[in-house]
């Protein structure tokens, strides 16, 4: 099947699961009214939420996987997300209390949070040439032990209302966003994929290793700090709003891959709607699973996401991507 | 001079260890150089520096009379096309896609894809006759196959100057002898310049113009092609004996390398 076949196929599948799953449950509520208002209170912004978010964590996670060719390197797995939720539980555990142009601060201690991790992993798997996958993956759990010893003595140092928010956060949920939650992280996320996009000619470049990509005229270095910056943002921003759900950057990208190809003008679109939607099933899983009560959508993602990593660990060892 | 090439005193540090010290030659339009010397005598980081995949340290590379430091990646895309050592068929790529790629260097953030794009990519297709597999993933192709594509690919930059680092050397015999071909091909009927690492020397010192030997990262020898097999130093670049003997079927002269120890039949 041709790529933009595949891709309408998956524009379909996205519109179909954005316009059913906000009814999912809504029976519960018998009065035409309250079931107005979960409808357009609750469940629409939820459902954009975690569309955008969704959309995010895949496209970033296509991106890392391109950079570091290898599909189990992601934000989640080389402890970027750590790094944000870091950033994000010192804004809390601090006391810091502000917001540049309505956007609020625990955004950009996400995010600085995160590049500071990048950073370190990248330079980490600079200092030798030729650095394995499983030693730059190593690299990425220690920093990711290294942060969650940091938030869990903040946590441990923080009274118990900032505690309880700071593990709200670590769970990754999507329970309590409104429609302020999404016009937060729209922008970010637009943006950020916006030069994803744009760039998507580098990025095959950049999979094709720096040897080639330098060999036909791509400044590898300049491009790479202006990807590492983007999704750092990206990152950042939705940790601090719904904390770092985890493995959606490492699976939808390789299922996309594996449907329409590696060439990222297909591949972008693609993982940033497989993403979103994605998000969206699995939250509405979390929603309807033990209902009344609801789980932390992190909860599933990453019951998923870890038999996929070892499948993926399994199947490509000691083979380049 | 009216050299495309020109490198002068080069030198390439790479962590306080000096791979290449003091090399200087020059390349003229239409020129074939192969490049000898033993493992790690610094060939293919000769090779990356002029591509600018490694930095220099100092001395001067110019090309066409501008100097390398000048010119932006883009630029010298335009200028020189590289062939790595082969690893073509561990990318993940449709072969069609592969090749796409290099035309890169004429693109801008917004460009579209053109006529001239086109006409490039199928010029490339053609000289290396790999159209049978452009729907072909890379990771399916056979060694020869995969060296045809990278080939290609580097011929849809359409530089005056190809370079190639070992670009037979994971080939059997028959493919090695249709690469050669090919490259030959590109530097008589094409006229494109060609730095070729390799070493295969009976190849080298009968099919392209210059050679230049390397070791320990300093030059050991520069001189026309047909000189190699007269000199007595391939013995000191590979610290191992050789013996002279024309070719059967052509009687050109190629040299063997001789057997290590003395109680050899």
């Amino acid at each position: 099947m041709k790529p933009f076949n595949i891709l309408i196929l998956i524009l379909f599948a996205t519109i179909s699961i954005v316009l059913i799953s906000p009814f999912l449950g809504l029976n519960r509520a018998t009065n035409p009214e309250i079931q107005q208002h979960i409808l357009t209170q609750l469940r629409i912004p939820r459902i954009l939420f975690a569309f955008i978010a969704g959309a995010g964590l895949a496209v970033c996670g296509m991106v890392f996987q391109a950079m570091f060719r290898n599909p189990l390197a992601t934000p989640f797995t080389l402890g970027v997300a750590s790094g944000a939720s870091l950033g994000a539980a010192l804004y809390v555990f601090l006391g810091f209390s502000f917001s540049i142009m309505s956007i609020d601060g625990s955004t950009f201690a996400a995010f600085l949070g995160s590049l500071i991790a990048i950073s370190f992993v990248y330079s980490i798997s600079r200092l030798r040439s030729g650095f394995s996958t499983e030693t730059l993956l190593l690299t990425g759990v220690a920093i990711s032990f290294f942060f969650s010893s940091l938030i869990l003595f903040t946590q441990y140092m923080s009274n118990v209302s900032d505690s309880f928010q700071i593990l709200r956060w670590l769970m990754g949920s999507l329970t309590t966003v409104g429609y302020r939650d999404v016009l937060q992280l729209l922008p970010f996320v637009s943006v950020c994929i916006a030069v994803i996009l744009w760039l998507s000619r580098e990025l095959n470049l950049i999979m094709a290793g720096d040897d080639i990509a330098l060999s036909r005229g791509l400044a590898v270095q300049k491009t790479r700090y202006v990807l590492f910056f983007v999704t750092s943002l990206c990152v950042g921003a939705i940790v601090a709003l719904c904390g770092p759900i985890g493995f959606i950057g490492m699976m939808v990208p390789h299922i996309c891959r594996l449907l329409i190809g590696s060439d990222h003008h297909w591949l972008t679109p693609a993982t940033l709607l497989f993403g979103g939607s994605f998000l969206i099933i699995c939250d509405t899983i979390a929603r309807l699973i033990i209902a009344p009560a609801e789980i932390p959508v992190g909860v599933i993602t990453t019951l998923l996401g870890g038999p996929f990593f070892l499948w993926l660990l399994i199947k490509s060892r000691n083979k380049s991507f | 001079m009216n050299g495309i090439l020109n490198v002068q005193q080069l030198n390439v540090e790479v962590a306080s260890k000096k791979l290449i010290s003091d090399i200087s030659f020059g390349l003229e339009q239409g020129d074939y150089l192969c490049i000898l010397g033993p493992n790690g005598a610094g060939k293919s980081t000769l090779l990356k520096a002029l591509m600018g995949i490694v930095k220099t340290t100092s001395g001067d590379i110019t090309l066409n009379q501008q100097s390398l430091s000048q010119l932006s990646q883009k630029q010298l895309a335009q200028h020189i096309s590289y062939v790595p050592q082969a690893h073509g068929r561990q990318l993940n790529f449709n072969v069609a896609d592969f090749i796409k790629m290099g035309r890169y260097p004429y693109h801008s953030a917004f460009s579209d894809w053109t006529s001239a794009d086109k006409q490039a990519m199928d010029r490339a297709i053609d000289i290396t006759n790999i159209s049978d597999f452009l729907s072909r993933q890379m990771q399916t192709l056979s060694g020869g196959e995969s060296q045809r594509v990278m080939i290609a690919a580097a011929l849809c930059q359409q530089t005056p100057l190809l370079l190639l680092d070992e670009p037979t050397s994971f080939l059997d015999p028959h493919h090695q002898v249709e690469v050669h071909q090919l490259i030959r091909q590109l530097n008589q009927q094409h006229n494109i310049s060609i730095i070729e690492v390799s070493h295969d020397l009976n190849h080298a010192a009968h099919h392209s113009k210059h050679i230049l030997t390397l070791k320990n990262g300093k030059t050991l020898w520069y001189g026309q092609s047909a000189e190699l097999l007269q000199s007595s130093h391939l013995q000191d670049l590979y610290d191992q004996q050789f013996v002279f003997t024309p070719h059967p079927q052509t009687g050109a002269m190629v040299a063997l390398p001789c057997e290590l120890s003395n109680d050899a039949p």
